[in-house]
């Protein structure tokens, strides 16, 4: 079964090599999980970016030089020197109290940095300290390994796992600053969901070992500039929500073959790259590919999803609300389209049973709006 | 948003163009804003890149930070901003005329305020990190700021502060203000690319609305209107030209240092001009849309704010506390939901598609008086005689207002206030009574005009008034849970000392 499943996403993607998951693609499951496209696409391992500038609609989504510049210095910053600045924080800011502190750095394992060696070294001093057999405290630069849709994915970098009183804390370390107590909050949500992705895959490879969820905590600590200096500052962040969410975006990947099984047979998102690296692939054809699954678009794609131009073009082409977002959407509840909105508010397509109480609604708010536009100034008095 | 709004928005996306939400523009609009487009370094808090400012379409003045990681250049950005916003703030502070005072505020304001525009909110978080990086900074010890930065520090905090509370105008983003006069068919996250919501109200000559909005999306074509540049920007020209000014400053070698920079303003200036161009003639659309009338009253305590807080520099002012304590943030929210309701009250009264909007819930309503009690009178518990007439509205809106809700009029003179007694649904209207209890004068017959008659048409909303002011315990009474001692430190500046180390 699962075997005609992989088969069927192998298919999907064609000829391409297929990408596998990362922290960052994980967390971004927690963004409009209901979408079958992105579910399907993300499964299969196909290049979403590749394949919307393929269809015509490539996606700016680049990250600049100075930003990738300044997360890395940062990083660096607190990680120097054994991670003296990190375990600074964790004792000031945090008010930890860290007696000995012992670093690992598992960056590579005796010269080998393969992530199959790293992971099962990491595998292994990780699961001696949670049994007490091992005194460690900072893992620097672990190897985590999570089955995602039956793959294997490597998890790493940027992660810093340390134990206190007998629970491991995954560390995220972002360079966007703390001002005053306070960060953006749409970041420190990304910064979360991309450490849940840890806290996950952490406890799942205890788990192998016989140890318990709790071995992990699911507080997880953010690192991060203190106002608008280099220096770090630290808070800790309740992951528990997003922990759970994540976690059953995993199951539902998990039951890709059931969308998968719903779509047509010859399905494919193969580009038909040629040996000069040219996409040979006719782009309408790919996009009448792309059309034979559903999508839910909304507004929010477009900070998402590779695929967002595309879809959005499909959106409007056919008039759907979900162009104009979730407030105007859930004025008129149960209709799909401005077509079919305007059509109800001005009378000319009868509303089924489930639309009555809507329409009349929209009649109404069609009639008030024609009554205020009708009168010239449609000064004050509203009467 | 209700279902006359969605309406506006489902019109716009069949036409293709921007429709009106509004009949009025709720803001006021100064005959001389100061517009400033500021930029700012990818991946970097509070890293002015550059600013584009001036209260004229012509002559602007562009500052550009050459090394923006590099904490001298930054404090001399901010100075010479600050020199510019000081300029024009104090500008506003020459004539004053008295006001009748109640309480013990001044008894005169100022007769202006100002008004700074940026593109978006976005700008304003700007201009908000940038007070916050500058109201500390000291002018003497070990790394001494000109006098104007940590005031351009405390002003920026005023504006930013000021700018959260619905109403005002003397901090706007200009997509906020296009948003609220104009639907588009697209979603509010997109109305905040400036280029792209002009697209849909005014495109340019000869480009349709679709390309428009699709030309807004390519930095190509249309650079972001910021506060970040487009990160394709970063990549091929900025990185390289800061190298280069870095490179020449490192050799010492003058020639090379005046051509990297001027290099480098040429790159940012043509970067930031597109969008300074849509500003102006974003404010130029805006006012062509006419002012609400109850704008103006708004702007008085704009006045207000401005003259008291100017007062308050006159006196030697502190910088604004980090955060607030327990009590203050409690006290602030409740201000600023009171703003948001008393503005949407505003506007409700003022502009009859935002009445709309209430009516089409049930929160509003208009109609036709169909019956009238007009000289009923009745004897007040202190055995006074007062005129209380009772009239019957006929309306078709979904009504849900209950009885005792006190009711204003947009339809009737100033001071009418009435008092929903019942409402009676009838087949597809309602009938709904209410008692006149205001504005009628002091005599036992109401004044003319001053209680609707039968025929008439009508709406009526509720009063925003009614709600009474929160109490608030005072600062000795606070529960300790509730206060914190860091709250009464005073401001213990560490960043001052900040190394910005690498790039210096
Ligand atoms: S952009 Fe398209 S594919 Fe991606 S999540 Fe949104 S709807 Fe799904």
């Amino acid at each position: 079964m699962k075997a005609a499943v992989d088969e069927r996403l192998d298919g999907l993607r064609g000829s391409a090599p297929r990408l596998t998951y990362s922290a960052r693609s994980l967390a971004a499951l927690e963004n409009n999980p209901r979408c079958t496209l992105r579910a399907v696409l993300d499964a299969s391992g196909s290049d979403k970016a590749a394949i919307a500038a393929h269809a015509g609609f490539p996606t700016p989504f680049g990250q600049s030089p100075f930003a990738i510049a300044r997360g890395n210095a940062f990083e660096a910053l607190v990680k120097a020197n054994g991670c003296a600045e990190l375990i600074r924080v964790l004792r000031e800011t945090l008010k930890l109290t860290l007696p000995e502190v012992a670093y690992q750095d598992l960056n590579d394992v005796g010269g080998n940095a393969s992530p199959e060696v790293r992971c099962t070294r990491t595998r292994q001093l990780l699961v001696n300290t949670a049994l007490g057999k091992f005194p460690g405290t900072l893992y620097d630069h672990p190897m985590l390994r999570l089955q995602v849709g039956g793959h294997t994915v490597f998890l790493e970098p940027d992660l810093v796992a340390f134990r206190i009183e007998d629970r491991f804390h995954v560390v995220e370390i972002k360079s966007f600053p703390i001002i005053d107590d306070q960060a953006d909050p749409a970041q420190v949500k990304a910064a979360t969901t991309q450490a849940s992705a840890y806290v996950i895959a952490l406890r799942a490879m205890l788990a192998e070992a016989g140890i318990g969820p709790d071995a992990v905590s699911d507080t997880i600590v953010l690192v991060a500039p203190k106002d608008f200096t280099n220096s770090p500052t630290a808070a800790f962040v309740d992951a528990r929500k997003q922990v759970a969410t994540l976690t059953r975006q995993l199951t539902r990947i998990e039951r890709i073959g059931d969308l998968v099984s719903l779509l047509p047979e010859e399905l494919t998102f193969d580009l038909a790259v040629d040996e000069a690296g040219k996409a040979q692939r006719p782009a309408e054809e790919l996009a009448a590919a792309l059309d034979q699954v559903p999508a839910l678009y909304r507004p929010d794609c477009l900070s998402h999803c590779e695929m967002a131009f595309f879809c959005r073009s499909r959106a409007r082409a056919c008039a759907s609300l979900d162009v104009l977002g979730p407030t105007v959407r859930e004025q008129l509840g149960g209709i799909d389209t401005a077509t079919m909105a305007l059509g109800l508010a001005r009378g000319e397509l009868t509303a089924d049973v489930d639309q009555a109480e809507m329409a009349a609604a929209l009649r109404h708010a069609a009639r008030l709006r024609a009554e205020v536009l009708g009168q010239p100034g449609g000064a004050g008095a509203a009467a | 948003m209700s279902k006359v709004s969605a309406m506006a928005h489902l019109e716009a996306m069949e036409q293709m163009r921007a429709v009106p939400l509004t009949v009025f523009r709720h803001r006021r609009l100064s005959i001389k804003p100061l517009v400033i487009v500021p930029l700012t370094m990818a991946g970097e808090a509070g890293a002015p890149l550059a600013a584009m400012a001036g209260t004229a379409r012509t002559a602007p003045k562009l500052l550009v930070v050459d090394q923006p990681r590099n904490r001298d250049q930054r404090f001399a950005f901010a100075a010479d901003l600050g020199r510019i916003v000081m300029d024009y703030i104090n500008s506003h502070r020459l004539h004053r005329r008295d006001v009748t005072s109640r309480g013990d505020g001044p008894t005169s304001r100022y007769s202006d305020a100002p008004q700074i525009l940026v593109p978006n909110p976005g700008g304003i978080k700007v201009l908000a990190d940038l007070g916050r990086m500058c109201r500390f900074r000291k002018t003497d010890g070990d790394y001494p700021v000109q006098p104007v930065v940590p005031l351009l520090g405390m002003w920026l905090t005023f504006l930013a502060e000021s700018a959260e509370q619905a109403g005002t105008s003397m901090l706007l983003p200009v997509t906020g203000m296009l948003g609220e006069h104009w639907a588009t068919g697209q979603s509010v996250m997109e109305d905040q690319n400036l280029a792209s919501i002009m697209g849909w109200i005014a495109p340019a000559d000869g480009v349709s609305v679709e390309q428009a909005i699709a030309d807004a999306e390519n930095p190509a074509v249309c650079p972001p209107a910021g506060p970040a540049t487009s990160p394709e920007f970063d990549k091929t020209y900025l990185a390289p030209a800061v190298k280069r000014f870095d490179d020449a400053r490192a050799l010492g070698d003058p020639t090379a240092i005046t051509a990297a920079e001027t290099d480098l303003r040429e790159l940012i200036g043509e970067q930031i001009k597109p969008t300074w161009r849509l500003m102006w003639s974003a404010i130029s659309l805006l006012r062509a849309v006419p002012e609400a009338p109850r704008t103006a009253a708004r702007f008085e305590r704009d006045l207000a704010s401005f003259t008291a807080y100017s007062d308050y520099q006159d006196e030697g002012a502190l910088p604004q506390r980090k955060r607030d304590a327990a009590i203050g943030a409690a006290r602030r929210l409740s201000r600023l939901e009171r703003a948001q309701a008393d503005f949407e009250a505003d506007m409700a009264f003022d502009d009859s598609l935002v009445l709309a909007d209430l009516r089409s819930v049930g929160e509003a309503f208009a109609g036709t008086v169909t019956a009238a009690e007009t000289d009923r009178v009745v004897t007040t518990a202190k055995n006074r005689r007062v005129p209380r007439p009772r009239i019957t509205v006929t309306t078709d809106d979904p009504v849900r207002l209950a009885p005792g809700v006190i009711l204003i009029s947009p339809s009737m003179p100033n001071n009418h206030k009435a008092l929903i007694i019942s409402s009676a649904p009838d087949e597809e209207s309602t009938q709904i009574t209410v008692e006149i209890t205001g504005g009628m004068g002091r005599g036992v017959v109401p004044q003319k005009g001053t209680v609707p008659s039968l025929g008439q048409r009508i709406a009526y909303l509720p009063d925003p008034g009614w709600r009474p002011t929160p109490v608030f315990p005072e600062p000795d009474s606070i529960p300790w849970t509730h206060s914190s001692l860091a709250d009464e430190d005073p401001d213990t500046d560490t960043d001052a000392a900040e190394g910005w180390g690498d790039a210096d």
